[in-house]
């Protein structure tokens, strides 16, 4: 086969890797991009989660005074898990259980530890990830197929990235000679769109994908009941740890503060973002949160009657594979470090949104009529060997 | 005449087909769509909107506390792999309970002691669940027990027929013992 058509054939095989798919390629690429950011879009919706500061200097407060703060509000509620969010302009998530049986996820202002509000009843972050996620497919056994339908996208994604490079000769040309020509018509504007937007976004379609083929790892996997996990089961706690009382009435539980203290003295650096209370009365208290690693939480387990630590997480626990494994998700999603990141994974995801569309636009003009040529071409060959080349351009000049 | 029109039919259809073929996919938006319902009742679920659960049980008298028990799902056990088959069982203190009880165990057959009361509910009193083991062998006529344990070391039981508890898990049984 010769260079050319070799060439041609790669194009074709970029040209048909989205295209029977482009509307469910589509919608998973937007509902991504959104749920990159849905956190925020909540936050600009809905004042009750921004966390406004009393006064410039009013500091925040600990977390044991969030606890009695929200004890004295909602005295028959029970706190389950406070989270605090990566920016500080969110309130604290505070879940409660109520004693008419609903859990709620509470917004709590850090400094005063006044209850703003209750989430709303539609989850918009919870519902643009399950869609982006597994396309609303519930789990009933195991994983679900929605799961696997969304997660083989990777390989069409990935597979894009690797001919999109190879028909784009001298791609890296590209950074240097940025083109985007306004007044040749849709089909050279969307072309050279394509194109610039495919170069400067390859970090991130490689991210994407490879982050994407590790979810549907993730899933034979588990479906297949393997894990790769070193994490150690932590057993319920022994009966002898847990205090019986004369009067029946349960044990003081150690101060949320205190604890937090055991925790930073066997984890130094430990950002104690996330508290999630004892499921019951043989189960530990649960401190986690970023060290230095932002792609990786740590975590402390104690025993809340004593203080004791039970078992801890930390970075060097891990295995190298888990270190990669682990660090997969957050890579896709973008949310390690702040507003920023977010702001360039919804950029990007924007622009990967916008390839599908403008791929979509260039087929439409000019793919039909390739595979007719490249039919009509290995005719002429057949019949005329000895035929002259004469047009030498790369066939993506014409996209 | 009519040769000439049966012989325009099948180009329409190719003619349709060519121009559509790659928006067919828009169709499995069909799926997100068809589940929807399914998503926001499962999630009112979750968060106790919808009650303890999708089939209630009762209030159930144990010793001096009562709870109310509920089928998180009105449906057989499902697989889990290695583990066997698992049901997933609600339940709510009573209001006296909540500070007296230190936990709650659910078992198929009497526990001989509080070791082996069976798996243990996570939760708060006010809505707690677990997983139940069901192992295919149980009998139809089996007995679900109840076990509290108080903060003082004081233990109660109670039970009902797992009939009761779980008509959808007994004739799960019914249908694993009809197979050779």
């Amino acid at each position: 086969m010769s260079k050319k058509s070799r060439s041609k054939l790669w194009f074709l095989v970029h040209s048909w890797l989205a295209l029977p798919i482009w509307f469910f390629v589509l919608i998973v690429c937007v509902t991504g991009t959104l749920a990159v950011v849905s956190q925020e879009i909540v936050w600009l919706a809905n004042p009750q989660m921004r966390a406004s500061q009393p006064a410039d200097d009013a500091p925040r407060l600990g977390y044991e005074e969030i606890i009695t703060a929200i004890k004295t509000a909602e005295p028959l509620a029970l706190v389950q898990r406070i989270s605090r969010p990566d920016e500080s302009h969110f309130a604290l998530d505070v879940t409660l259980s109520y004693p008419d049986g609903r859990s709620l996820v509470t917004y709590v202002n850090p400094y005063t530890g006044v209850i703003q509000g209750t989430a709303p009843q539609f989850d918009f972050q919870a519902f643009t990830r399950a869609l982006h996620g597994w396309w609303l497919v519930p789990f009933t056994n195991g994983y679900s197929w929605g799961w696997y339908l969304v997660s083989a996208l990777s390989f069409p994604l990935l597979a894009s990235l690797i001919t999109g490079l190879v028909v784009y000769k001298r791609f890296w040309k590209g950074f240097f000679s940025p083109t985007l020509r306004f007044r040749h018509g849709a089909r050279i504007f969307w072309g050279d769109f394509h194109r610039l937007s495919g170069i400067w976004s390859i970090w991130f379609i490689a991210v994407i994908s490879i982050t994407s083929t590790w979810f549907l790892i993730e899933a034979v996997l588990s479906d297949n009941h393997i894990s790769i996990s070193s994490e150690a089961i932590i057993p319920a706690m022994a009966r002898d740890s847990v205090p019986l009382t004369a009067d029946g009435l349960p044990p003081a539980r150690i101060n949320l503060d205190r604890a937090i203290e055991i925790a930073q003295q066997k984890i130094p650096g430990l950002e104690a973002s996330d508290i999630n209370m004892p499921f019951n009365a043989y189960s530990h208290l649960d401190i986690r949160g970023r060290g230095w690693y932002p792609l990786m939480f740590q975590s402390a387990t104690l025993n809340p009657y004593s203080g004791d630590m039970a078992s801890s997480r930390v970075l060097s626990d891990r295995s190298s594979l888990e270190f990669v494994t682990e660090s997969m998700r957050p890579l896709h999603t973008g949310d390690f470090g702040g507003l920023w990141i977010k702001l360039i994974w919804f950029f990007f995801g924007l622009i990967l949104s916008m390839m599908v569309l403008s791929g979509l636009l260039i087929w439409t003009k000019r793919t039909a009529l390739a595979t007719a040529n490249a039919l009509k071409r290995e005719n002429k060959k057949q019949r005329a060997n000895a035929q002259p080349l004469i047009n030498r351009e790369p066939s993506e000049v014409n996209l | 005449m009519s040769k000439i029109t049966t012989a325009v039919q099948p180009s329409r259809l190719s003619v349709f087909w060519h121009k559509w073929r790659f928006h067919i996919n828009v169709l499995l938006l069909l799926i997100p769509l068809g589940f929807m319902p399914k998503y926001f009742s499962d999630a009112a679920l979750f968060r106790g909107d919808a009650g303890l659960g999708e089939r209630e049980i009762g209030e159930i008298q144990v010793g001096p506390w009562s709870l109310r028990l509920a089928e998180l799902r009105n449906e057989a056990p499902r697989s889990d792999g290695p583990a066997g088959y698992l049901k997933a069982f609600s339940a709510a203190l009573c209001t006296a309970c909540v500070e007296p009880v230190k936990a709650t165990y659910l078992r198929i057959g009497k526990p001989r002691s509080l070791r082996a009361a069976g798996v243990i509910f996570f939760g708060t009193p006010y809505r707690m669940g677990t997983q139940l083991p069901v192992p295919v062998k149980t009998p139809a006529d089996a007995e679900l027990w109840i076990t509290m344990e108080g903060w003082d070391g004081s233990m109660h039981q109670a039970s009902i027929p797992l009939s009761q508890a779980s008509p959808a898990t007994i004739a799960w049984l019914n249908k694993q013992g009809a197979k050779p």
